[in-house]
């Protein structure tokens, strides 16, 4: 029973589905980590949970891996319904947090131990082939024999991610695979993983609380907010319009003005905002006159310029970041917020010192309109 | 506050370093030195008694080390598995089992065994078949591995309960995301990740039930372990053999107790 994955903010998804969550909950005591999740995911797609920590995201993976068995709803794998089955039956591996390498084992052993387990058994020779593949996989290969200790954390990741693609998951399951990495390690990484993906065809679902990380590797990505799945879809889309203040500011960074809605017919939306101006902006939902929203204006939307028509700011603070220049800047209606200025205008123009004085502006058809949530 | 730890490890130890020293004596009183001798070695090593009390205080240490490991190891697992009211309740009654005087313990077996017994063996006469004698249940070398098996089993409990609660839950979990069934998590994750721990219980009850006198003084019947051989043999003079037969065993639990420690470091080192 196979039925093409749906999507119904993204343009459809053309993949089998493989996992499908229908009104999961889960609850541990008074406390609920997981809320009527509905979510489909496709064959061979890389998808990310993203939340921060407390959101529920880890409760999702563990019961895609069977160590929870979710309250209510069902979760179905390839078709079937597997709710109780458990997770030495489940045809899905994970990548664990800490890695969770058995210590009292070589770099092979480790590798080696979901094939040792299938009955029939597997030939010994058969396991040794596929264990040289797998390490060749994950460029490991001479360390065989090695002892879990004696390993970096970043060759003990390879280990951990040889340990599980091995056994070919229909699922591979990623808690936070790069939070014990440094940054740089991070990087190549997150590279390598994305191409690991690409090349085996596996369905990778990666938790992190990392927003850069799941920007970069995922196909699409489902926001978690206390239990509940916020939005769902792809890393673009996710920026350019998410459809919550809670999503644009957790992809991202935005400068939000809180107000209410005056004025729905024209294609421009007016608002009034809370410090009594009035601003314009497109829907980023179904919205109606007079509800509480936020006004969301991403930095590099932004212009920062000393002619021309603009909302007369003084500088704060300057921040240089290589390929953009971060001003700090505060209008006397509007507060603080946030401008970026792309480096090629700062070397057209002399740019702003703290204290300067300057104008903003921007394009209307840009500023977005969301929920105030 | 150095000269008083001073003087506590010798007050501690002096006496120990004495019958050491003393054991080499090649004179007959215990406690005088005439020259330097092994003999009482060999003298107390070809004593038939000697080596009767010492073959018995052995059988029951290893065999109530080895069933209080396997069973205190298998409570330990159990009890990870338990949360909330009886957990606690049998976390406290280990530790009582620990810090009640072995004196509490000796006297509870005796008179509750032979209690028991006294109910048993006529029941077990009347059943039996005629003509053939009937089992009888008495103290022996049954009851003492009986009662040192249960008090060590606290023990194990104790040292293996350490070592799983410092075990990464996750290994198990990443064992049985593996495909393997609980059992055989238990055989290729669980059991060699604690073994080392399990080890340093048994050596560490072995060394208790060698030196057991307080227990073994109540419930072992006819039996004479070597600790109640020293005692008996006391009473009728203390000769550089006693102090011969004592280095000996001070030297085999020392040995043990420093094993079984290394034992409990390096395992947890490796596990980190």
């Amino acid at each position: 029973m196979k039925s093409k994955a749906y999507d119904s903010e993204s343009q459809s998804v053309d993949r089998n589905v493989i996992a499908e969550l229908r009104d999961v909950s889960k609850s541990f005591g008074d406390v609920l980590a997981a809320s009527d999740l509905n979510l489909s995911i496709g064959e061979g797609e890389f998808l990310s949970f993203l939340g921060p920590s407390g959101c529920g995201k880890t409760t999702v993976l563990r019961i895609l891996a069977g160590f929870e068995v979710p309250t209510k709803g069902e979760v179905l794998l390839d078709g079937e319904v597997v709710n109780g089955l458990d997770a030495y039956n489940r045809p899905v591996n994970m990548v664990f947090q800490q890695y969770a390498l058995f210590p009292h084992m070589t770099v092979t052993q480790n590798i080696g131990y979901g094939l040792r387990q299938r009955r029939p058994r597997l030939s010994k020779t058969q396991i040794v082939k596929k264990v040289t593949k797998a390490l060749d996989v994950v460029q490991l290969g001479g360390f065989e024999n090695r002892r879990i200790w004696e390993m970096s954390g970043g060759q003990q990741q390879r280990v951990a991610l040889a340990r599980a693609i091995i056994n070919e998951p229909k699922l591979l399951l990623l808690d936070e695979p790069m939070a014990a990495l440094d940054r740089k390690l991070r990087k190549e990484m997150q590279i390598e993983l994305q191409n690991l993906q690409r090349q085996l065809g596996i369905t990778f679902v990666l938790v992190t609380h990392d927003q850069e990380e799941a920007l970069s590797m995922s196909d699409r990505i489902c926001i978690m907010r206390e239990g509940h799945i916020v939005q769902v879809g792809s890393p673009q889309e996710l920026y350019d319009r998410p459809k919550s203040r809670y999503v644009a500011d957790f992809v991202g960074t935005s400068n939000f003005f809180s107000g209410k809605i005056t004025n729905l017919t024209e294609n421009l939306v007016s608002v009034l905002l809370e410090n009594g101006m009035s601003m314009q902006g497109i829907l980023g939902g179904e919205l109606t006159v007079g509800q509480d929203v936020c006004i969301s204006i991403r930095p590099e939307q932004m212009r920062l310029h000393r002619q021309g028509d603009g909302l007369t700011v003084k500088v704060l603070n300057r921040i240089f970041l290589g390929e953009h220049t971060e001003y700090l800047v505060t209008h006397g209606t509007l507060g603080d917020f946030l401008v970026l200025s792309p480096r090629q205008s700062e070397l057209n123009d002399v740019p702003f010192n703290r204290g300067d004085e300057g104008l903003v502006s921007w394009d209307s058809s840009i500023a977005l309109i969301l929920e105030n949530n | 506050m150095r000269i008083y730890a001073t003087c506590v490890y010798l007050f501690l130890y002096t006496p120990i370093a004495i019958i050491a020293l003393f054991s080499f004596s090649a004179g007959r009183h215990a406690s005088q030195f005439q020259g330097f001798s092994i003999k009482w070695y060999g003298k107390a090593l070809s004593n038939p008694f000697v080596m009767d009390a010492l073959e018995t205080s052995l059988m029951v240490a290893v065999a109530s080390a080895f069933l209080a490991s396997v069973f205190g190891t298998m409570a330990a697992v159990a009890l990870q598995g338990i949360k909330g009211l009886v957990r606690t309740v049998f976390d406290s009654l280990i530790y009582v089992a620990v810090m009640i005087p072995g004196i509490v313990i000796g006297i509870a077996t005796l008179i509750g065994l032979v209690t028991v017994f006294d109910q048993l063996n006529p029941l077990v006469s009347t059943l039996w078949p005629t003509g053939f004698t009937p089992p009888k249940l008495h103290m022996g070398m049954g009851t003492l591995i009986a009662a040192h098996t249960v008090f060590l089993m606290a023990l194990v409990v104790i040292i293996v309960r350490a070592k799983l609660v410092g075990m990464d839950r996750a290994l198990t979990e990443a064992s049985s995301d593996l495909y393997a069934t609980p059992m055989r998590t238990f055989q290729q994750v669980t059991l060699p990740i604690i073994f080392p721990a399990i080890l340093a219980g048994f050596l560490l009850s072995f060394t208790f039930s060698f030196d057991d006198f307080i227990i073994a003084f109540f419930v072992a019947g006819s039996e004479t372990t070597l600790p109640i051989y020293i005692f008996s043999s006391i009473r009728r003079g203390v000769t550089p053999e006693i102090n011969a037969i004592g280095t000996m065993v001070l030297g085999v639990s020392l040995l043990m107790l420093i094993t079984a420690q290394l034992l409990l470091q390096t395992g947890g080192k490796k596990n980190k």
